[in-house]
């Protein structure tokens, strides 16, 4: 116990705080996940719509809850990503779903590349969603980290022809209605 | 390299892997999961990464979900909303955490933390007051020491603060680099570079990695024209979004063929935490504008509804940095008012408001 007076040791958190300067610095847990609608004809299969999806998850994240560091000297390199990328998809394709009119769509992962935000290397996910039919619309449930970090963040966008539409995705805005 | 993460062999991250396995263990275990929880939190604020506050968060989330949560795990939540600046959510958390169990000295001492933050320094006074009957004699010190910096009384801060160098709760490493840093604040509000240099090394020399004293020496640098020793200082923090706001700073100091790009990089990260609908780094928002965007209106914005939110000695200057810049003395009027009640010592914050002061006269002298 580093503080003996109080009954827990809570206190180290608050010290840092404790002080004019106690600004806490942030970098928190965000996700990308961008959609874009296959124009007609362009699908081979006319009886499905087809939305096409970019979704970037941060290397940070996943070394969390999966372990992409294999030597655990504190810095992921290609061969370890390389390594965990069958480990990636299959963790992060089960937090995300896709259903129209009732049905649900089929998630296809396509291929993993890496992208850079500004704060740090993200797996890039590429995958379809293919739905039957030609619906109007169609609702994404996302739910990537939310159980162990409730601080994360979908950063939502989706283009559907000229138009566009964005949404925060978190614990309590999980499932978002989105026009085809 | 891809990506840099917290090392296996860290200390702290192998303890983090052992309370989480005996968490996994034994689900039901208030004690392990505050234990781990309060270990995020630690972790977290060292490195400036606020992903541990939700790791914490979730851990704690099924005793906050109760009908009635143990008093200790809303502590703990609140000391998660006030490090996300969720100021009102956290003290709704430290109201219900006394209402069951009054004398709890570490929700006094939060609620002190975040009345001191928002410049309520009567609330802080009495807070202060129940740390001391709470969480003992030290930590009352430490709580009184720091507020009468804030208070005109900074000379006695002094000696209040130096009394616990060296002793105080287990005196560990964590601890007495508080009380450095502590220190360290209160002698640059006194104007005195050389001691408050001093303080700072030596809780650096306790923590190296720690973000807050990091950040806060970097700042200290910067206002020295010491540019060049922040880069070494940061050179491995620049994944806190704070410390890369200085780097940022240092580059463009220094003149460096990438403060363009570091300028260009902290913009891009401003822009991912509004897109996730975070607000709560006025402070440097402020800075950013101010210094390398050169947008004193859009920087007098921000500081004024920072000022809103928080009212501690930094947020008061970047205030009146911003009004001074943007040539509306009037606006920064609530701040100087402030200033004025606070009695608040800073020489480089009563620079600023002399000239501010001085402009408005100047206005009024020359009002038909």
């Amino acid at each position: 116990m580093t503080c003996a007076p109080l009954p827990r040791c809570l206190c180290v958190a608050v010290f840092g705080c404790l002080t004019s300067l106690g600004v806490c610095a942030h970098s928190a847990s965000d996700a990308y996940l961008t959609l874009t609608l296959q124009k007609p004809g362009q699908s081979v299969q006319s009886a499905k719509t087809v939305v096409h999806g970019q979704w970037d998850i941060a290397l940070r994240d996943l070394d969390f809850v999966l372990g992409l560091d294999d030597n655990g000297d504190g810095h992921i390199v290609w061969g370890e990503l390389r390594r965990h990328q069958p480990q990636i998809s299959e963790y992060a394709y089960r937090y995300i779903h896709a259903s129209a009119a009732g049905k649900d769509c089929k998630i296809k992962p396509m291929r993993q590349m890496v992208d850079y935000h500004a704060d740090g290397a993200y797996a890039a996910l590429f995958f379809d969603v293919e739905c039957d039919g030609a619906p109007k619309g169609f609702t994404i449930d996302y739910q990537l980290f939310f159980a162990i970090d409730p601080s994360h963040r979908g950063i939502l966008v989706m283009h559907s022809g000229d138009n566009l539409a964005t949404s925060v995705l978190s614990p309590e805005n999980s499932k978002i209605d989105l026009d085809l | 390299m891809l990506q840099q993460v917290p090392a296996a062999a860290d200390p702290q991250v192998r303890q983090m892997r052992l309370l989480r396995a005996a968490l996994d263990k034994d689900q039901g275990s208030l004690s392990t999961a505050e234990q781990l929880a309060q270990v995020y939190i630690d972790f977290g604020r060292q490195l400036g990464d606020a992903h541990y506050a939700g790791y914490a968060e979730a851990v704690l989330r099924p005793w906050l979900t109760q009908a009635a949560p143990p008093a200790s795990a809303l502590v703990d939540y609140a000391t998660i909303l006030q490090y996300r600046h969720q100021f009102a959510e956290a003290r709704a958390q430290l109201k219900r955490a006394l209402a069951a169990q009054p004398g709890s000295g570490q929700a006094w001492l939060t609620l002190a933390t975040i009345d001191m933050v928002q410049g309520d320094y009567p609330a802080a006074t009495h807070d202060c007051s129940q740390v001391a009957a709470g969480g003992g004699f030290q930590l009352g010190i430490a709580c009184v020491g720091n507020l009468r910096s804030y208070l005109g009384q900074a000379k006695q801060s002094l000696v209040l603060l130096g009394q616990l160098q060296g002793v105080g709760p287990g005196s560990s490493p964590t601890y007495q680099a508080w009380i450095e840093g502590l220190l360290a604040e209160v002698c640059e509000r006194l104007g005195d570079w050389t001691q408050a240099e001093t303080h700072y090394r030596k809780a650096l020399g306790l923590v190296p990695a720690d973000n807050f004293l990091q950040v806060a020496y970097a700042d200290f640098l910067l206002d020295r024209g010491r540019p060049e020793e922040v880069l070494t200082l940061l050179r491995d923090s620049s994944q806190s979004d704070t410390a890369f706001l200085r780097l940022a700073l240092a580059k463009a100091a220094l003149h460096s063929s990438d403060a363009q790009l570091y300028t260009w990089i902290m913009a891009a990260r401003f822009e991912a935490l509004a897109a996730r609908g975070s607000d709560y780094f006025g402070r440097e928002q402020v800075r950013f504008a101010l210094y390398l965007q050169h947008n004193p209106q859009v920087a007098l914005d921000l500081a004024t509804r920072n000022w809103q939110v928080q009212r501690a000695p930094w947020d008061l200057r970047v205030f009146l940095e911003a009004a001074d810049a943007a040539h509306q003395p009037h606006a920064a009027s609530p701040a100087l008012r402030f200033l004025h009640e606070t009695k608040l010592e800073d020489p480089v914050i009563a620079t600023l408001a002399q000239r501010l002061e001085s402009q408005l006269q100047d206005r009024v002298g020359k009002a038909p």
